[in-house]
């Protein structure tokens, strides 16, 4: 039954810069649904953990409850974890209601203020009951200046006398069901560009109008080179479409001066993470959640036995 | 108060098929595929995977409805091959360019780490 022909084919990936929140790669020899397809999975379905149910034991800050709950579920937490983590909604160890490692994990935090210094209560305050699932540290990504430490990400300012007591769970989830699991800040892709300069036409030009015409791209794609008067290509990949240069040479009388393609088959794609799982880690949960769900779209067997019968019933009543 | 679950959006309720088939009952070797809480992620790459087997006539997809989760790819192919059979072959398809696609992107970023 299976026919011989196979129309796969095989990508090729070039990483140009690599740092844990932050990824920029080019994409080859596919199409744009398989790098669509890729980053909306990134944005919306490789799973993170993200505190999901908060119970306030005493709240005397000014912020209400619903508040604060919904501050601390937008904390990133570390998830290299949750690609092994169960969904609480399908774990069978515990009714979903957390206590269970399978699925979540338990925090704790008490703060109250007893000076009249106010007290800033951060995401450093959360005491987590699992050493892997932490409270992201933006503190050496940052680094740089050093005025002041890296306290965390602030949840509530306190007064004297002002307490903040709860406890919350972190469970699995996907970016699909809230934003807050989501693990990406920005995915994109664009189609690399080609710019094929016509030399000749640029040869009729004056210095000026070469300069004006340089000019006239909002982005710093072309140059001219001072000594040899000669207009090059910079950065390609500074072009953003919007076809100004194009226009401007129409408007010279011009056209056909510079003739800019984008590949349909070469992508480049820039991944920033929330810090919830590293960048290059995001982008190779994003296949294994791709082949995933390829997987879950296959035809199961009875769809295909229901349809070999009706295939023998069709046939009888079309060919008597 | 009555919003449904978000979780609707993708959990198959229990009772139904995650993919369902059906024939067209007009025209030979064409067929529509029910994919429950799937959507343009799953349907636009079947659908371009589709496109490139030379069998295949027709390949489209639809969301009919932003609240209806769910995604109808039909395929109408020659006499050479049949819906199913297009439809297996561009998901192993898919399936084999995202294996290579992960070992191609995992020994470029192990190059990457030495590089440091």
């Amino acid at each position: 039954m299976e026919a011989g022909a196979s129309y796969q084919r095989f990508p090729k990936v070039k990483v140009r810069e690599l740092k844990d929140d932050y990824l920029k790669f080019e994409l080859r020899d596919t199409d744009a649904s398989v790098a669509n397809a890729l980053r909306r999975v990134m944005i919306a379905e490789v799973p993170t953990i993200a505190i999901d149910l908060v119970e306030i034991e005493v709240n005397s800050s000014v912020l209400n409850d619903e508040f604060i709950a919904h501050r601390l579920g937008l904390i990133p937490l570390t998830s290299e974890r949750a690609m092994s983590m169960r969904f609480s909604r399908d774990c069978d160890a515990c009714d979903g209601d957390g206590q269970c490692e399978f699925c979540s994990v338990e925090f704790h935090l008490r703060a109250k203020c007893m000076t009249d210094q106010t007290l800033d209560v951060t995401s450093k305050d959360l005491i987590s009951s699992d050493h892997t699932v932490v409270p992201v540290d933006f503190s050496d990504a940052l680094g740089g200046d050093d005025s002041s430490e890296q306290k965390g990400i602030t949840i509530v300012k306190l007064r004297r006398g002002q307490e903040l007591r709860l406890r919350a769970i972190a469970r699995k989830g996907i970016g699909k069901d809230h934003a807050k699991w989501s693990p990406a800040a920005t995915v994109t892709f664009m189609y690399e560009p080609e710019i094929h300069i016509n030399e000749d036409l640029m040869e009729t030009l004056s210095l000026e109008q070469r300069q004006s015409w340089v000019e006239s791209s909002p982005t710093k794609v072309f140059e001219m080179d001072p000594n040899t008067e000669q207009v090059v290509v910079i950065d390609p990949e500074a072009y953003t479409y919007d076809d100004e240069v194009i226009k401007k040479a129409e408007a010279m009388g011009k056209p056909g001066l510079v003739e800019i393609y984008a590949k349909e088959d070469s992508f480049i794609f820039t991944v920033e993470s929330t810090g919830a799982i590293k960048s290059s880690q995001l982008v190779v949960n994003a296949i294994e959640v791709l082949k995933q769900k390829l997987d879950a779209v296959r035809l199961s067997e009875d769809t295909v036995e229901a349809d070999d019968q009706f295939g023998e019933l069709g046939a009888h009543m079309r060919g008597g | 108060m009555n919003a449904p679950d978000r979780y609707e959006r993708f959990v198959v309720p229990e009772g139904t098929k995650k993919v369902s088939y059906e024939r067209d009952t007009k025209i030979i070797n064409a067929a529509s595929f029910t994919i429950e809480r799937e959507d343009h992620t799953i349907g636009n790459i079947l659908r371009m995977q589709l496109h490139r087997d030379e069998n295949v006539l027709f390949a489209g997809y639809k969301l009919p409805h932003p609240l209806q989760y769910k995604i109808i790819v039909r395929v109408h192919t020659t006499s050479q091959s049949s819906p199913m059979q297009a439809y297996n072959q561009a998901i192993n398809d898919l399936d084999k360019e995202l294996d290579h696609l992960r070992n191609a992107f995992e020994t470029e970023m192990a190059k990457h780490s030495r590089d440091y």
